[in-house]
């Protein structure tokens, strides 16, 4: 950082007119960017109504059938579970690089939790001690993490590429260790929480009748919205991503914030690597592991969210909706399509999405190490 | 809010710094310092750039810690340790550079860090945050939007926003670091009516610069540094331009220089109509003709942002041109690269020597080599001499006085005065046909500016072309032999900058034709 008081003169120099010119375009470029996601959003709507009218004029033909496996109560129940890690592991990314770090090692962090869960929950015999292993693991991980990048002024990326590349290995490994194979034995799959009369409802049905991964995640995604935009430390954390020398200088301590940031997304990813793992009762360790690139769709997820935790819900929802149809498309054979190219559809949407959205606001300082007194 | 307003007035100052020093590896920023400010006065630190007024205020704000001397605050002898501590005690700093969140409120930038809180801590109070700054800038006749965005609002409103998140945080003592650098005639006007409203309640405001008038304007002391020393203190009703531009810069300083009559020759520059669009598409420049020649200084007077930008980066061949042309000695450059119009004898001061001048990173060797590094003496063959190189940024150094004259020196580690003189040194170096020179003493103190008039006297006298843009009135007139004046893109008139009036002249930047005829005629000749 060459952020003496002399660059600041001449920052300050130049400041009025890129003011103006800030000022100047303001609206057009909040419309622009709304109008990316608006978009994304209007075409999903359309496409459905569109093979909805298809299915209503002819059932029977391929249309007609796609529209029954994209709109049932079975896909949307498998589009929650399929959101579960990659909401969590997002918006815990939304705490770490609204603070000002970007953590891109959320799928090492997910990976890592993945086997600790699985491992505490087989030693202990109880779910929630395998839950709290699992949150601790990734914790620790992301806590290493942390104390890489803020303290010894590492580089983000490439520790946070370090993370999951660490978690890879190890993960793996020590399942190897214990269990002799890269996947561990089975410790059992959470059961559902049906909630009486809602869980009847016809297709919404799927929201009260789901595993209590999903209930929290939800609950997780309304109090991170509520902490980062109405509590202290949620200014706190936003202050530190885009001019940590503002807080510093209101009295505020940069790194302990973006220590706790960070932290939480440990938390948050531990939770989500556990949700995934209980969900099919036990870690598989081969390739890129079970968590196969979650915690990367999590970044994106977050990206066309624009850092509000709502946003990387619906965004996460649209990939995981994309990818329960992709699997039952796959069993299903309707439209003559091989396997391989209909599994891309998830990946294909993601850079169609993202090359829409286009503008998303990156945290100003994101990613730039923070040295508090130094002029 | 602990806004102690009148409680507490005493007869003792309301800051003494007794004996400070404070040093950095190799240099002495502040070489044993006293500086005594009355409470409920204005009080000014006037220093050349690196004088070490911005390290003596930080040690009062807690920033540094001093290695010698002692901080008395209200009599009391104190030892910051962090700017927390010097908040607690009443003392409030207003950077030059603002640290404020963008997108974020004026509100929510006030109270960062001291958001007023309920249940219990689990949520802002929003409601009486906003009731507290709409009070508080009630009470110091501030008008601010309590619910605007800082990326939405100009410069002097973010410095008030500065101002008022000091006094949320129950400041008695405002420090401001070169309050005026960004701001209007009109923004700096305002300000001081500011000081005067704060002082009437009690407080104490002490306000850097190095501009001398405004020492005089607005000061009611003023102490000058020189070079790490306080070389005193006087009352502003006992001091003079020309005494404190001796105290600042240690020998006499001619404010007002007599230059011979130019004698022009060729054209070197010749503008036809040109027409220039803005990253927005609006046109900023609109059909402008203009002609700069040899041994003439053009200037350009303007407010900022009426296209001077966007014209200067035309004709330096950083912007694309929409219509008209741009001819250099009567080659046509309109579409030229860059590295033609500098072959064909063109040399560049831009208007943000950060952005464009320097690369922060490079030593001034590599930083001197900017714009010649494909050519002789310093490149051959694709191979680059590096002891040319290193020679020709020690001649630079030496000849601009730049500080420290060290050319291994990152220029990121050099004081804004020091890296503009480097830029135009090494500009002016390359044996130009013509100079663009755009705001070339902004930022920079009393006697490098002095000195970097004189260089572009020598310019025209050496028989150069200068075309010259500047925010400072008494700059472009004192420098140019004919002075146009822009005004939303195009030029209003073009005026005999020793005939028209600084009124007159206000008038044209305003876009209107005052009652007088200053004009000499064609725009361009
Ligand atoms: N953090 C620092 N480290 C090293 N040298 C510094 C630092 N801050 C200032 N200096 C040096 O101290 C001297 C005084 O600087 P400064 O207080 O910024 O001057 P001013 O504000 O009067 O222009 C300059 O020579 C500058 O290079
Ligand atoms: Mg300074």
């Amino acid at each position: 950082m060459t952020d003496d008081a002399d660059s600041g003169e001449a920052a300050a120099d130049g400041g009025e007119t890129a003011d103006r010119e800030r000022t100047g375009d303001g609206l057009g470029a909040g419309l622009r960017r709304l109008s990316g996601r608006l978009l994304v959003a209007l075409a999903t709507a359309a496409l459905l109504a569109l093979l909805g009218v298809a299915a209503v004029v002819a059932p029977e033909s391929s249309v007609g059938r796609l529209f029954g496996i994209v709109v049932s109560t079975s896909t949307l129940s498998a589009t929650l579970r399929l959101s579960v890690p990659i909401v969590f592991a997002a918006i815990g990314g939304i705490f770490a690089e609204k603070s000002g770090v970007i953590n891109i090692g959320l799928e090492g962090l997910l990976i890592i939790s993945a086997f600790s869960a699985v491992y505490g929950a087989d030693v202990t015999g109880s779910m929630l001690a395998g839950l709290l292993i699992g949150v601790l693991a990734s914790t620790v991980l992301a806590a290493v993490f942390a104390v890489v990048c803020i303290e010894y002024r590492a580089d983000q990326i490439i520790a946070g590429l370090a993370v999951w590349l660490i978690a890879l290995g190890l993960a793996p490994f020590a399942s190897q260790v214990v269990y002799g194979s890269p996947n561990t034995d089975s410790v059992g799959t959470l059961g559902t929480w049906t909630i009486p009369v809602l869980a009847d409802i016809p297709l919404l049905g799927a929201l009260f009748d789901a595993a209590p991964p999903v209930y929290l995640m939800f609950v997780t995604v309304a109090g991170a919205w509520y902490v980062l935009n109405r509590t202290a430390f949620g200014r706190w954390v936003r202050a530190a991503g885009e001019n940590p020398r503002a807080l510093d200088t209101a009295g505020v301590d940069v790194s302990r914030v973006r220590y706790a940031a960070v932290l939480i997304s440990g938390v948050l990813s531990g939770i989500g690597g556990a949700a995934l793992a209980f969900n099919i009762g036990q870690f598989t360790g081969n390739g890129p592991t079970m968590v196969n690139g979650k915690g990367f769709i999590a970044i994106v997820a977050y990206l066309f969210g624009n850092y509000n935790p709502v946003g990387a819900l619906g965004s996460t929802m649209l990939f995981a909706g994309l990818d329960a149809v992709q699997l039952r498309l796959q069993t299903r054979q309707i439209l003559g399509v091989p396997d391989s190219l209909v599994q891309t559809i998830p990946f294909v949407a993601v850079i169609v999405v993202l090359a829409l959205v286009g503008r998303t606001r990156i945290p100003e300082a994101a990613g730039e190490h923070y040295e508090s007194g130094e002029e | 809010m602990t806004d102690s307003g009148e409680t507490g007035r005493t007869a003792t100052d309301a800051v003494h710094l007794d004996g400070i020093t404070k040093r950095f590896p190799g240099v002495v920023a502040n070489d044993d310092v006293d500086l005594q400010v009355e409470r409920g006065s204005v009080h000014a630190l006037l220093g050349e750039n690196g004088a070490g007024k911005t390290t003596l205020m930080n040690v009062l704000y807690g920033l540094y810690e001093p290695d010698e001397g002692r901080v008395v605050v209200d009599g009391t002898p104190r030892d910051f340790d962090s700017p927390r501590d010097a908040i607690d005690a009443g003392v409030g700093m207003i950077h030059q550079h603002f640290m404020l969140v963008d997108p974020m409120t004026v509100t929510e930038n006030i109270t960062l860090g001291n958001e007023p809180e309920r249940w219990l801590g689990l949520s802002i109070d929003r409601e009486r945050a906003r009731e507290e700054v709409v009070d508080l800038s009630e009470r110091y006749g501030f008008d601010v939007d309590p619910d605007a965005r800082i990326e939405d609002v100009g410069v002097g409103v973010q410095q008030r926003v500065e101002i008022l998140k000091a006094l949320y945080r129950g400041a008695d003592v405002l420090i401001l670091d070169e309050p005026t650098a960004v701001l209007t005639p009109q923004e700096v006007r305002e300000l001081f009516g500011v000081f005067e409203e704060l002082t009437a309640q009690g407080k104490t405001i002490i306000f850097i610069t190095h501009k001398l008038r405004e020492a005089m304007t607005a000061a009611d002391d003023i102490t000058v540094l020189r070079a790490g020393k306080t070389v005193g203190t006087l009352g502003a009703a006992d001091a003079s331009r020309e005494r404190l531009a001796e105290l600042m810069v240690g020998r006499e300083i001619l404010l007002d220089v007599d230059r011979p009559a130019a004698d022009p020759g060729e054209t070197v520059l010749d503008v036809r109509d040109l027409t220039v669009e803005d990253t927005r598409g609006v046109r900023a420049v609109d059909d402008v003709s203009l002609s700069v020649r040899e041994g003439e200084v053009f200037g350009i007077a303007g407010v900022d942002g009426n296209g001077q930008a966007e014209l200067v980066e035309a004709i330096a061949g950083l912007r694309e041109v929409d219509g008209g042309a741009i001819s250099l000695g009567g080659w046509d450059a309109t579409d030229a690269s860059r590295r033609d119009r500098i072959d064909a004898g063109m040399a560049y001061v831009p208007e943000d020597r950060q952005e464009s001048g320097l690369v922060m990173d490079f030593d001034l060797v590599s930083n001197g080599l900017l714009g010649s590094q494909h050519a002789r003496p310093f490149a051959e063959n694709g191979r680059i001499d590096w002891d040319a190189a290193r020679e020709h940024a020690e001649e630079i150094v030496a000849e601009y006085d730049v500080r420290p004259a060290n050319v291994d020196a990152r220029a990121a580690s050099l004081s804004g005065g020091n890296q503009q003189k480097f830029v135009v040194g090494r500009e002016f170096a390359r044996d130009p046909r013509l100079v663009v020179a755009s705001h070339p003493t902004r930022g920079v103190d009393v006697g490098s500016t002095e000195f970097i008039h004189d260089r572009i006297n020598d310019l025209r006298s050496d028989g150069r072309a200068v075309l010259l843009v500047s925010s400072k009135l008494d700059e472009v007139q004192s420098l140019s032999d004919r002075l146009a004046v822009i005004y939303e893109g195009s030029f209003v008139d073009v005026v005999d900058p020793d005939a028209v009036t600084e009124e007159q002249l206000g008038l044209l930047m305003a876009g209107e034709q005052p009652d007088a005829d200053v004009s000499v005629g064609e725009v361009s000749q």
